[in-house]
């Protein structure tokens, strides 16, 4: 028998699930399947122990790599980890999605009969959808466009996956809000309804009547005349990230450090660039180490352009992208290890300067990843900057970020130390509005993710998950709007070309819902 | 080749939050204009139920001559007295042309419009644009990784003063 186990952060091993025993058998193939929830944002090692009914023997920690095929085949160790004189055989352990994850369901959402909220014309309604979790609250995961003036509105279709609202039994909420300009959306009504329950709306061709929760006027809650009707719902199959990975698509790593001078003189303990001799990671030295970690396992050849940014180098001028290696010519590292190095010997031979600018690098990584469109589409570039401090040139860096917004490119922001991020929450649009260039030019598409390293010490995620959770999102919506499918796809599309706007409008990142008591 | 013109192929996608005499939303028929100069403009259907969220995603294609450095995008609006404009984008010709993208690549681009006569703010327009190269062209590339420098087709690039200078993108061998 085989039992499945997961190596957690302190060592741990928790148990994911076991196969069944097999008896007599010196080549078990078994049957039994392990589920495993797939999460990007971290490195799950998984152990795998094989029992015999009297003896145990067990294998090393091994990395879920997606690989082509599939499998991966290891020999197995005894206890102590090392390989026995004797061969104790080997493990294979073949993995692949579950196809429940790529399903996603295509809703068109109808109301009638609205309550009128605004004075001099008629509700601007829209719909929020939420989805109840464990503790209790909710979470939205999606809203429909809004449409003016109407109380009885027809929305355009939305998509919701797997992903968002878990399973089709899993109770949604869905609220109905006027909007206003302000960000001061009044409450029309809601109802609870899982997608099962909305697809049985759409065969039966029914209404449900919103409510209205029980507030200060009013104890109890008030059935609405107002209606929601479903009136179209498909299912739909949508290539995961995963399909992309597996087919041969790659995440290429980039790295860009702070080198201003209000991180302090490195050789001070104060300074956020102190190296420690006991072998303690600095604040900068962890970040990279963590997010370089999950993402170099998509990186084919592990070569990783790394810059500097705020410092003064051995010409004597303060550059806003050096090469971390100090090398005149390649920008390339070899490796996680070698972008460790690099900083380290860095701060000894670069001057901590400033002002703090992000626009050079961030130019820098655009180019890159537009050149290597050339080449093909398989490719998606990652660019993590390090950074202590406000910036200088905030129209500027905006003025980067939306060259670079349609471009197969992210931008992870990691703030660490004490300062005050605020502006730089305005950079990732998940709350904000769209960003705008100073020649007018809106970005197409949300590509930076913002998280102070503060926020997350002591916090049961890491800074890594905080940062990672949106790439994959951000990586399926460029490919999705273009088309682009995963390398070995010779069926049929499984989503047709989308009409519309290939980056759906969200206006939820214009809105600030107010909630409701 | 300097003075050839390419043909583009535009795709209006929808506009956001377009208002009338700066307060009132739009609540029909607007439509929009894609103009090269003064000359030549197309016009896409209206939208006749969308409001102040116009959906067209109609695709027009324009010849759009090497000297013009920027596009014109208009939004009209068909009221009761009449049409009005309600902004205009001007996108220059580097967002989509010339640089590092490789030929015929898909650019999604969004823009703020503004009123013509004091520039204020109205709305967005989302649109694609995409600038197809003739067949006689040398646009594919095949990057192998090998050694070989790879020499692309001239492009016609607008320069900064009313001549035209014409590029030569070089491709080093990257290991991209």
């Amino acid at each position: 028998m085989a039992v499945a186990y997961v190596k957690k952060r302190d060592g741990s091993l928790e148990e994911l699930g076991r196969t069944e025993v097999i008896m007599n058998c010196l080549d078990p193939a078994w049957i039994e399947k392990i589920n495993v929830a797939y999460q990007f944002e971290m490195v799950q090692l998984l152990v795998f122990h094989v029992y015999d009914v009297d003896t145990r023997y067990h294998n090393l920690p091994v990395k879920i790599v997606t690989r082509q095929s599939w499998s991966l085949t290891i020999k197995l160790h005894n206890k102590n980890g090392h390989a026995s004189l004797r061969n104790l055989g080997t493990i294979t352990v073949h993995a692949e999605e579950t196809i429940a994850s790529r399903n996603a369901v295509e809703i068109k959402f109808r109301c009638s009969h609205l309550d009128n909220k605004d004075l001099f014309s008629k509700s601007d309604p829209f719909l929020r959808i939420s989805r109840i979790v464990e503790s209790g609250g909710s979470v939205p995961i999606c809203k429909t466009e809004v449409v003016n003036n109407n109380l009885n509105p027809i929305w355009k279709p939305l998509t919701l996956t797997m992903q968002q609202f878990g399973s089709k039994d899993n109770p949604l909420i869905i609220e109905c809000f006027d909007f206003n300009s302000s960000g001061n959306h009044v409450l029309i009504g809601k109802l609870q309804k899982s997608v099962v329950d909305l697809e049985k709306l759409h065969k039966e061709k029914m209404g449900v009547n919103f409510i209205l929760p029980p507030s200060r006027h009013r104890a109890h809650e008030k059935v609405l005349k107002g209606q929601l009707f479903v009136d179209g719902f498909s299912e739909k199959k949508l290539y995961s990230f995963l399909d992309y990975i597996s087919s041969g698509f790659e995440l290429n790593f980039m790295a860009a450090v702070d080198f201003t001078a209000s991180n302090g003189n490195p050789r001070s303990r104060d300074s956020l660039h102190y190296i420690d001799p006991t072998g303690r990671l600095n604040a900068y030295q962890q970040a990279i180490m963590e997010v370089g970690e999950v993402i170099q396992f998509y990186d084919s050849d592990r070569r990783f352009p790394a810059w500097g940014f705020g410092g003064r180098t051995y010409d004597g001028s303060v550059s806003h992208c050096f090469n971390l290696n100090g090398s005149a010519s390649g920008f390339e590292v070899e490796g996680i290890e070698g972008i460790m190095a690099a900083y380290a010997s860095a701060l000894h031979n670069v001057a901590l300067a400033g002002p703090t600018l992000f626009g050079q690098v961030i130019n820098t990584a655009a180019e890159i990843a537009g050149r290597a469109l050339s080449c093909n589409n398989s490719k998606y570039f990652v660019l993590l900057i390090i950074t202590d401090g406000v910036l200088t040139d905030l129209q500027e860096t905006k003025d980067a970020l939306v060259r670079a917004s349609d471009l197969p490119l992210s931008v992870l922001i990691v703030g660490v130390g004490g300062a005050d991020f605020q502006q730089m929450e305005i950079l990732d649009a998940d709350n904000g509005q769209r960003l705008e260039s100073s020649t007018g030019r809106i970005a197409t598409r949300d590509i930076v993710q913002f998280v102070p390293m503060r926020e997350v010490h002591g916090g049961q995620i890491s800074i890594v998950q905080a940062l990672l959770e949106e790439l994959p999102g951000q990586f399926l919506m460029y490919m999705r709007s273009r088309d682009i499918k995963p390398l070995d796809a010779n069926a049929a599309p499984l989503v047709p070309p989308d009409q519309g706007h290939p980056y759906p409008i969200d206006k939820s990142s214009e809105y600030r819902i107010s909630h409701e008591a | 080749m300097a003075t050839t013109s390419r043909a583009l192929e535009v795709t209006v996608i929808s506009g956001e939050g377009l208002r009338l005499d700066r307060r009132r939303p739009v609540k029909k028929n607007a439509f929009a204009v894609v103009r090269t100069n003064s000359r030549i403009s197309r016009t896409t259907k209206t939208d006749i139920d969308g409001g102040s969220y116009p959906t067209w995603n109609e695709k027009i294609v324009v010849d759009f001559p090497s000297q013009a450095r920027f596009l014109t995008v208009e939004v009209h609006c068909k009221t009761y007295s009449g049409e009005k404009i309600v902004g205009t984008a001007r996108i220059p010709a580097t967002d989509f042309a010339g640089g590092y993208f490789p030929d015929n690549y898909l650019h999604f681009l969004s823009y703020r419009l503004r009123e013509d006569g004091k520039g204020e703010r109205n709305g967005i327009i989302n649109l694609s644009v995409r600038v197809k190269v003739p067949e006689n062209r040398v646009s594919a590339t095949m990057c192998s990784g090998g050694a070989v420098p790879w020499m692309g087709g001239p492009l016609a690039v607008e320069g900064c003063s009313s001549g035209v200078v014409t590029g030569v993108p070089v491709w080093h061998r990257y290991k991209y």
